[in-house]
């Protein structure tokens, strides 16, 4: 199996900013990691042109600093797991999406969108306890919004995390800010999750929305047009983005960077908002624009999905750790968290 | 004062929430990779005050970013003016203590006071403090430990007042921060300043001058990172011995200016640090701002040796507890040390001034 993977320190990834999609996209506000892949090693054949997908652009393999840490976690190593499917010939990987709790903002009823508003002290409690329902579950790779509430939860939600790898959060904002998070421990690196935040999976632009209540919103809008632009999926706020916008945006990014490492056998978190993650549930489980608007997902309850062969299968929420639940859904899983049960006897 | 008013033209709200102005670059310190710095514009916050209203709100934190302002302060020759000028903009940012006020009187010797508080916070134990490795730079989260930690602080500094926050751009620092303002008394929401790109500073506006009343911006600057430590980044205490022997690692770890591989020695940390402060925090003390700053061993240390006048030799023996806030007023130019506020429900600080003990007394009545 010995596929030879070729990293970068953690801290020298070469960001790119060519997606093309979005014109007003500047490179300085972009925390979507391209990392580019000087050797092409792949685990199960794949072809590295999607040609039919993200059509300008030629190198849409990722590298991940976490795809060291797959071969090498001695959990997942496939010379510790039983004959049958090994982490790399199942070609299964956990999709894991966390929707934040409450913000300052949701506690006093005011449109977010885009301000960067934190958790309230309910929050908080519900970034934990989401972490202790996927406490079991493998993570390679987490992806944030860049505010932080999503970021926070991802934070609080790991440190439940019986498999005691450390998050860190990727910098590429300038020369400086990569070259001064860089880490030079082999080890420490295999022991480390690499978190990537972007705008991309920011939640939708409220526009001139931001900020208000829904009483003063209703003063200068009128209470219908206000209905429209909440419930509506193609009418945007006034300078703002209409759910249609958001979708496109992000799924476009997941598509982007976040398939290809779950191709690649990586198992990924996302730790994002409404309108973000309904946007990419949307994608994965096929829904219409009529289904995506009634779409709700509670806060702070992770959602799994299972990516197999190139299909992703909804698995529900993780139930409580203590419950069969979702481990039941693979064998990999049930290894998995019994290998975690064993490092804790 | 009317030359204060004629300087500053009061921006109406409308479009602009949090506008960004051209790139500070006023102080000769600035450091050279400074991103574009702000201007936060607030809706005047005096509403109940109507002999104030020619000088609004946005006076007050404008000005501490205006090129104008600034000279301005440097070619105020009366003490008076000053003092008087900076009480006014003071009751413009802060209404809650405007409202402890009745008669006219009782207003003035008040705000003669002119003064503000800072509040110094190191943030707990992250992942890798956890690890034992050394961390620098690598922006690794806090754990279950320093989560309590900041949350404990936040309980210390409930009854400090804050109008704005510096944390430095690492998420444990950053975290500290946030948790420790859900323990904070009055209702205020931090909110963090984004100005990357034009895409993120149009999309973080808010449209509500009441909701940017009740905000406490939060700007997150690289200036008061951690120090950077270079190639011993990641590395444990044991492979750093190995790898480079004991008495290097020594070396630099308790020296002030001999820098690890790569790195930054204490003295290079404090030059941007310091730096910074001077430019950037500095004038919001004076302006009568409440601040806070989230950060970390040694950016913070600096800026201490800075307030306390310290020798390098007293600043490499100078250990801050993690977690545990640090207090200082700032009176008439100077910084007085005030120690750690004990307990929220102890006097203790809160008896240092007047101004801070009138401020908790406010937010006992609200609740």
């Amino acid at each position: 199996m010995a596929a030879e993977l070729y990293y970068q320190a953690i801290g020298t990834l070469q960001s790119h900013s060519h997606l093309n999609n979005f014109d007003h996209h500047q490179k300085r506000y972009n925390n979507v990691v391209t990392l580019v892949a000087r050797d092409f090693v792949s685990s199960n054949g794949l072809s590295i042109r999607r040609s039919n997908r993200s059509g300008q652009r030629s190198c849409s393999v990722i590298r991940s600093l976490a795809s060291q840490t797959s071969v090498v976690d001695p959990v997942l190593s496939p010379s510790r797991s039983n004959a049958g499917d090994t982490y790399k010939k199942s070609n299964e990987a956990a999709l894991i999406l966390i929707r934040h709790g409450e913000s300052l903002w949701n506690e006093k009823n005011l449109f977010t969108g885009c301000v960067d508003v934190p958790l309230s002290k309910k929050g908080i409690d519900e970034a934990i306890e989401a972490g202790k329902r996927i406490s079991s579950i493998p993570i390679d790779v987490i992806f944030t919004s860049a505010l932080i509430r999503a970021q926070m939860t991802a934070m609080l939600a790991m440190t439940q995390h019986r498999r005691g790898k450390v998050p860190i959060i990727m910098h590429n904002e300038s020369e400086q800010s990569r070259s001064w998070s860089q880490v030079f421990s082999e080890d420490t690196k295999k022991q480390s999750i690499p978190v990537i935040p972007s705008w991309q999976l920011n939640e939708r632009m409220y526009g001139e929305l931001q900020g208000l209540n829904k009483q003063e919103t209703a003063d200068r809008y009128g209470k219908e047009q206000v209905h429209e632009w909440r419930r509506s999926y193609d009418t945007p706020p006034p300078n703002g983005e209409s759910l249609e916008m958001c979708a496109e945006r992000a799924v476009a990014y997941f598509r982007d960077q976040i398939e290809p490492q779950l191709l690649s056998g990586k198992n990924v978190m996302i730790s994002a908002h409404g309108n973000s993650l309904r946007s990419i549930i949307m994608y994965l489980d096929k829904l219409t624009s009529q289904e995506v608007i009634s779409l709700e997902l509670s806060t702070g309850i992770p959602m799994l999905y299972i990516f197999k062969e190139g299909r992703f299968i909804r698995r529900g929420s993780p139930v409580a750790p203590s419950e069969a639940g979702v481990y039941a859904y693979t064998r990999r899983l049930a290894l998995y968290k019994q290998k975690l049960d064993d490092m804790f006897q | 004062m009317m030359m204060v008013a004629s300087i500053f033209k009061y921006q109406p709200m409308g479009l602009h929430g949090w506008g960004i102005h051209d790139a500070f670059a006023l102080a000769p310190r600035s450091c050279t990779n400074f991103e574009m710095f702000f201007s936060m514009r607030f809706a005047s916050c005096n509403t109940r005050h109507h002999k104030l209203h020619g000088l609004h709100a946005s006076i007050s934190h404008a000005s501490v970013f205006h090129p104008t302002s600034l000279s301005l302060s440097h070619h105020l020759s009366s003490k008076k003016l000053l003092s008087t000028q900076l009480a006014i903009l003071k009751i413009t940012c802060i209404p809650e203590w405007c409202s402890a006020i009745s008669g006219c009187s009782d207003f003035v010797c008040f705000i003669a006071e002119a003064e503000s508080t800072l509040i110094l916070i190191r943030h707990g134990e992250s992942l890798w403090n956890e690890k034992n490795l050394f961390t620098g730079c690598c922006d690794v989260p806090l754990t279950k430990r320093g989560v309590e930690e900041a949350i404990e602080a936040g309980k210390r500094i409930s009854y400090i007042p804050v109008d704005i926050i510096f944390t430095s751009v690492l998420i444990r620092a950053q975290m500290t921060a946030m948790l420790a303002m859900t323990q904070h008394h009055q209702k205020k929401v931090p909110i963090i300043i984004h100005n990357e790109s034009e895409q993120a500073t149009t999309w973080t506006q808010v449209y509500s001058e009441k909701t940017i009343e009740q905000s406490i911006p939060v700007v997150t600057a690289w200036q008061l990172n951690e120090r950077m430590y270079g190639e011993l980044q990641g590395l444990n205490k044991q492979e750093t011995a190995e790898r480079y022997g004991k008495e290097k690692v020594h070396e630099w770890r308790r020296s002030f200016d001999i820098p690890p591989p790569k790195g930054e020695s204490l003295e290079m940390c404090s030059q941007r640090a310091v730096a910074y402060f001077k430019d950037f925090i500095e004038p919001q003390l004076k302006s009568g701002k409440h601040v806070m700053i989230a950060a970390h061993g040694n950016s913070l240390r600096s800026i201490i040796m800075y307030l306390d006048r310290l020798t390098s030799q007293e600043v490499t023996n100078l250990e801050l507890s993690t977690g545990i806030p640090l207090l200082y007023i700032f009176k008439e130019g100077k910084f007085i040390s005030r120690g750690s506020p004990v307990g929220p429900t102890e006097a203790g600080v809160y008896a240092y001034t007047q101004s801070l003990a009138v401020y908790r007394q406010e937010l006992d009545e609200n609740v």
